[in-house]
Order: structure tokens, then C-alpha cells, then sequence
């Protein structure tokens, strides 16, 4: 009983248990579910919701949100493929301008938050508006191909049978829950999240932190927008859209607290999964694009009462 | 202060904070009007100003509705497909035996049971608005989507005339709910959305039914939504089941320009129709002064930050010894 308890006291835990659960009931079920081509693909897809996810997790942590992930996945995967210089067979110059330029754009939300005292979710809302006029001026609205050798490489290698894109995602995973949970910087934007005010006056560098916040919620906007882009070879306008509420619901999923200061990547990772795979559920039944759309939200918001409920008042 | 002289002066104490932080977004929206003007004379026509504020009004709706989620301490992420599911009944059931009336009342019933249950989802389930709202976006466009899976359906003729037609009804529509929010203010239930957003517990002690006064605040906000589409449905003559995708951003533009603050509880309803016409006049600007469309993303987003901005930094700086 206090084992019960306990599960229902973790949500990361409980989610976990949940995409084990729907994945055991779904193979049994349905025919070719369970293949191990098939679970490597949903865990492919995952790895791109995950990657943007983990930016939006540390800037829900400390009580923002960050509106532009989509818009920054759109224009990382249409850059990239115009400014890879030709002189550099690997691509990697390619990437490495590209991220730089993610990350700047999330700089300037921080700037935004930090210096400005806008709210994170106008400040990103107004920069995903205004790159989203750049982007008709620079790709003038078509498709561009990626030729990019390291890009092409990110999203159809599988070194030892798992995809690159997968791999990638364990590195940022390792990478993030190291961040959080076992570096001070974590727990001050733990502390930021849940009373800013206190953080503040315990001598925590609001404005350093959320620079810093921002900053690296656009570079994992743009790894996912260049790994997308490796697995779809194009980029094109609206790319990235379906990553900007997904990556919120993901976070939410894995029981991080909307309002800041309460939660972990642990729980985003599973999370993540549980849509990729509340999605191809949802294909398989073979309905119209309405009834998907009512299933999926239904789902959600089923999933939501199990595991993202806020504490009682 | 006297004690004795408060509950005279109260009133207008209120109202004089509660106006002070709005003085630069009227001197900008006038700015703004009288640019327009100049530039297009025939706005102080009768028929320029009618279609002037038929192109604002589904936007003043929207920014209503917004703004009443956000000053209970939540957001809408479902505005724009709840104006895309009004359009689209208002489009499928006019053609039917009830006609315009049953049209309407169909619109108005849906709008107020959605908001319902979304208010009572967050309200006694305790889930964040901004998730509960994400997760019926995709619901509600889905029920657009069977209902009318291509644009289509049909808005009388003589419906489409009365609301957007060369007469400024929808202005006075406006006016209209400008008067019922007043009213709504004067009900412990309207009253009540500025205590419980600005402090539930507080509220709750003090004896204010915190959860129905959101339930409420949520109906009336799915209702002005829906009202919305009703309204572009009777501007395009049909129904179109992704017609209000862009009205969710523009909302919460159009009611933080008004000075709606995001932890609930401040903000004014003139300000947030003030906020909308800025919003609104911009759009107009801009495309007669010959704008390119990308021009327009852009600038949008810099007056966004920009009205957001400079008050905070004007009163940080005033505050500064």
C-alpha cells in the first residue's frame, strides 16, 4: 500500500510506469506494435520532442516559458542548410553556427526576461512572431535540402543498432539531470522558480541565471531542429510547430510543475515518450483527422488528471 | 487618511490607480487613430468607421475573453479554435429550420458549456488553465473538424448585413458589452474574479466561492469566444474550421498591451479594449502605409516587447533613490 502511495507521490515514476504500461497492452494488442523497428522509430520520434523539451523543462523550472521553441526549430532547420559553407566537407562549421545562432536568439529572450522585465511568455511570444517574419524573408516560403554530411549522418546513422538522434537524446538526458540534480546551478533555478524574491535576496544572480536559462533553451531548440531536419532531409516554414505545445506538454506530463520550482527532466523523458506514442495509438485506430484530434486531447488531459495535478491549496 | 471620508472617495481613489499605469497606451492609441486617420480620411465616414470597427471587433472579443482567464490567474491556449468552432456552427446550423436564431443560440450554448467545463476542470480538479486549455485546443478543433471537415456552411444574407454591413453595429455591440461587464463587475461573482485571482486563499477566507466565481468567469470567456466566430462567419458568409488559428496569440497580445497582469487580479476591461484597438490600428497602419507582410510579423513583436518594456523600466526608474 505505501509502495502504491509512493508511485503516486513520484510523477516521473508514474509516468514511467504508464508508457511501460500502454506499451505492453498496445504490443499485445495490436500487430506489429511491439516490433523492435517500430518501438526504435516512436523512441526516434521521441528523441526530437525530448531534445526541445529539455530547454522548456529548465525554463519551466524557473517559472517561465518559453513560447518560441517552434519558431527556433523552424529557423535552425532552414538556416542550417544555407549557411553551411561548402569549404567544410564535415558540416560540423555548418552546425556550430547554426546552434551559435540558436542560442543567441534564446540570449535575447533572457534579455528580454532579465533586463527588460518583459514575462518570459510575452517575451518569447513576440520573438516567435518576429522570426517568423524573418523566416519568409530568408527562405521566401520553400523547402530547402539538407546535403549537410554531419546533419544527414545525425538522423539516418545507427552506430550499434540505435539510431544517432537516440544516443544524442541519452547525452542531453545525462547531461541535464547532471545540471539539475547535482550541480549548484540547478538548484538555483530550483530556488528562482519557487520564491524568485527569496533567491534574490540569498544572493542568487537573478539576471545571470535567467541569460543563462534562455540561452540554453534555444540551443536545445536548435539540436532538435537539426536532428529533425537530418531525419526529414528538408526544412520548410511550420516545420517546427508541432514542437511548441508538445514540448510544453511533454514537461507538463513528467510532472513539473507549471508554476516553477517543483520538478525534474527525469519526469520529461518518459513524458515524452507517453505523446509519441499517445500519437501513433491514435494513427493506428485509422480515424478522421477531427476524431484524432479529439482522441488526442482526450488523452492528455486524461493523462494530466493522473500525473500533473498541482497541490491542494 | 480619514476614516470617515474613505467610502466616498474610495471609489474614485480606485478608479485613479487603476487608470494611472494606462495614461501612455491611451496617448499611443490616440497617436495611433489619428495617424490612421490621416492617412485614410475615410475612417470619419460612416461607412469607413463601420468597417473599420468590424475588422477590430472579433479582436475586441477575443482579448475580452483572454482577458477574463487572465485575470482569474490563468491563460487560454484555446481562444483561437473556439472562434473556429463558433464560426463553424454558426456556418451548419443557420441553414437549419431555426435559422439565424437557432444559430445564435446554438454559438452562445456551446461557448458558455465549454467554458463551463473548462472552468470546472481548473477550478475543483485543480489543473493548471494553461494545460486544461492546451489539451482542449486540440479537442475543440477537432469537433470543428467533423462538424465541417472543409470550409463551407452557410451565414443568411441578411444576417451577414445587419453585423457587417455599412452600418457600425458591431460598434455598438461593443458598447453594449462594455455595459453587461459593468454590470457583471456589480455581482459578487464579478467581483469576486479580482480577489480570486489576485489571492485565492484570501479570497476563499474572506467568503468569496472562489471556485464558482472561475466557473463563471470561464463560461462567460468561452462565450465571447464563440461570439467571435459567430461574427467572422457573418463577415466571410461561411464557416471555416481553421479560420481563428491566429486569434490565440493576438489575444494574449492584445490583452497584456492592455496592462492584464499575468499573476491575475489587475487590469482594467478599458484598458483591454484599448489594448486590442492598438493592436488593430497597428495592422491597419502598416498596411497602408504599404508594409510588407513581414514587416508587419516584425513590428508586431517589437511594439509587443516594447509597450511591455517601457513602463516597467520607467517605473523601476522612477522608484530608484
Amino acid at each position: 500500500m505505501n509502495t502504491v502511495k509512493a508511485v503516486f507521490r513520484n510523477p516521473p515514476l508514474l509516468t514511467l510506469i504508464l508508457v511501460i504500461l500502454v506499451w505492453i497492452v498496445a504490443s499485445l494488442t495490436l500487430r506489429g506494435f511491439g516490433a523492435y523497428g517500430h518501438l526504435r522509430y516512436l523512441l526516434e520520434l521521441s528523441a526530437v520532442i525530448g531534445i526541445a523539451a529539455a530547454g522548456q523543462t529548465l525554463v519551466i523550472l524557473m517559472g517561465g516559458i518559453d513560447l518560441s521553441v517552434g519558431a527556433v526549430i523552424t529557423v535552425t532547420a532552414i538556416l542550417l542548410p544555407l549557411i553551411s559553407p561548402d569549404s567544410d566537407p564535415s558540416g560540423l562549421a555548418g552546425i556550430v553556427l547554426t546552434l551559435g545562432i540558436a542560442s543567441g536568439i534564446g540570449l535575447l529572450n533572457g534579455v528580454g526576461a532579465a533586463y527588460l522585465k518583459v514575462p518570459p511568455i510575452i517575451m518569447t511570444l513576440a520573438m516567435a512572431t518576429f522570426l517568423q517574419g524573418m523566416l519568409v524573408i530568408i527562405a521566401g516560403g520553400s523547402a530547402v535540402s539538407v546535403t549537410n554530411a554531419s546533419v544527414v549522418w545525425l538522423g539516418q546513422a545507427r552506430p550499434f543498432g540505435v539510431p544517432a538522434g537516440v544516443l544524442l537524446w541519452l547525452f542531453v538526458s545525462i547531461a541535464m539531470l547532471v545540471i539539475i540534480h547535482r550541480m549548484p546551478a540547478g538548484a538555483r533555478f530550483l530556488a528562482l522558480g519557487a520564491n524568485p524574491l527569496a533567491a534574490r535576496l540569498s544572493g542568487i544572480s537573478v539576471r545571470r541565471d535567467t541569460l543563462f536559462l534562455f540561452t540554453l533553451s534555444g540551443f536545445f531548440a536548435g539540436l532538435a531542429g537539426i536532428l529533425i531536419l537530418g531525419m526529414n532531409r528538408q526544412g520548410y516554414v511550420g516545420i517546427g510547430d508541432p514542437y511548441l505545445l508538445t514540448s510544453i506538454a511533454a514537461v507538463v506530463l513528467g510532472g513539473t510543475s507549471i508554476l516553477g520550482g517543483r520538478g525534474t527532466y527525469a519526469g520529461t523523458i518518459p513524458g515524452a515518450i507517453l505523446l509519441v506514442t499517445t500519437t501513433a495509438l491514435i494513427t493506428v485506430v485509422n480515424a478522421s483527422p477531427g476524431w484524432r484530434s479529439i482522441m488526442f486531447g482526450s488523452l492528455i488531459l486524461a493523462l494530466l488528471l493522473i500525473s500533473g495535478r498541482e497541490a491542494r491549496r | 487618511m480619514n476614516a470617515t471620508t474613505v467610502p466616498a472617495n474610495l471609489y474614485a481613489a480606485v478608479q485613479k490607480r487603476r487608470n494611472r499605469g494606462l495614461a501612455g497606451l491611451y496617448l499611443v492609441v490616440a497617436a495611433f487613430l489619428v495617424v490612421y486617420a490621416v492617412l485614410f480620411p475615410g475612417l470619419l465616414s460612416v461607412g469607413g468607421f463601420s468597417k473599420f470597427t468590424q475588422n477590430w471587433f472579433p479582436l475586441a472579443l477575443v482579448t475580452m475573453a483572454q482577458a477574463l482567464m487572465m485575470l482569474n490567474g490563468g491563460i487560454s491556449l484555446a481562444i483561437g479554435p473556439l472562434v473556429s468552432l463558433g464560426a463553424v456552427i454558426a456556418a451548419v446550423t443557420m441553414g437549419g429550420t431555426l435559422g439565424a436564431l437557432g444559430g445564435l443560440l446554438a454559438v452562445s450554448a456551446t461557448g458558455l458549456f465549454i467554458g463551463a467545463v473548462t472552468g470546472g476542470i481548473v477550478a475543483y480538479l485543480r489543473l493548471p488553465a494553461i494545460i486544461v486549455t492546451l489539451a482542449g485546443s486540440f479537442i475543440i478543433t477537432g469537433v470543428a473538424l467533423i462538424l465541417l471537415p472543409r470550409p463551407g456552411g452557410y451565414v443568411p444574407e441578411w444576417f451577414s448585413d445587419l453585423l457587417a454591413g455599412h452600418t457600425p453595429v458591431a460598434f455598438g455591440l461593443l458598447v453594449l458589452l462594455l455595459i453587461g461587464w459593468k454590470l457583471y463587475l456589480a455581482t459578487p461573482l464579478g467581483v469576486g474574479i479580482y480577489a480570486a485571482g489576485n489571492n485565492p486563499v484570501g479570497a476563499f477566507r474572506s467568503g468569496v466561492p472562489v471556485e464558482r466565481v472561475k466557473v463563471f468567469a470561464f463560461a462567460l470567456s468561452g462565450l465571447l469566444a464563440m461570439l467571435a466566430g459567430l461574427f467572422v462567419a457573418a463577415q466571410t458568409g461561411s464557416g471555416d474550421p481553421v479560420i481563428g488559428t491566429p486569434f490565440t496569440l493576438n489575444s494574449i497580445a492584445g490583452a497584456v498591451l492592455g496592462g492584464v497582469a499575468f499573476l491575475g487580479g489587475k487590469g482594467t476591461m478599458r484598458g483591454v479594449i484599448c489594448g486590442s484597438l492598438l493592436l488593430s490600428v497597428m495592422i491597419n497602419v502598416m498596411f497602408f502605409l504599404g508594409f510588407p507582410p513581414v514587416a508587419q510579423y516584425v513590428a508586431q513583436g517589437l511594439i509587443i516587447v516594447g509597450a511591455v518594456a517601457i513602463p516597467q523600466l520607467t517605473s523601476q526608474w522612477r522608484t530608484r533613490p
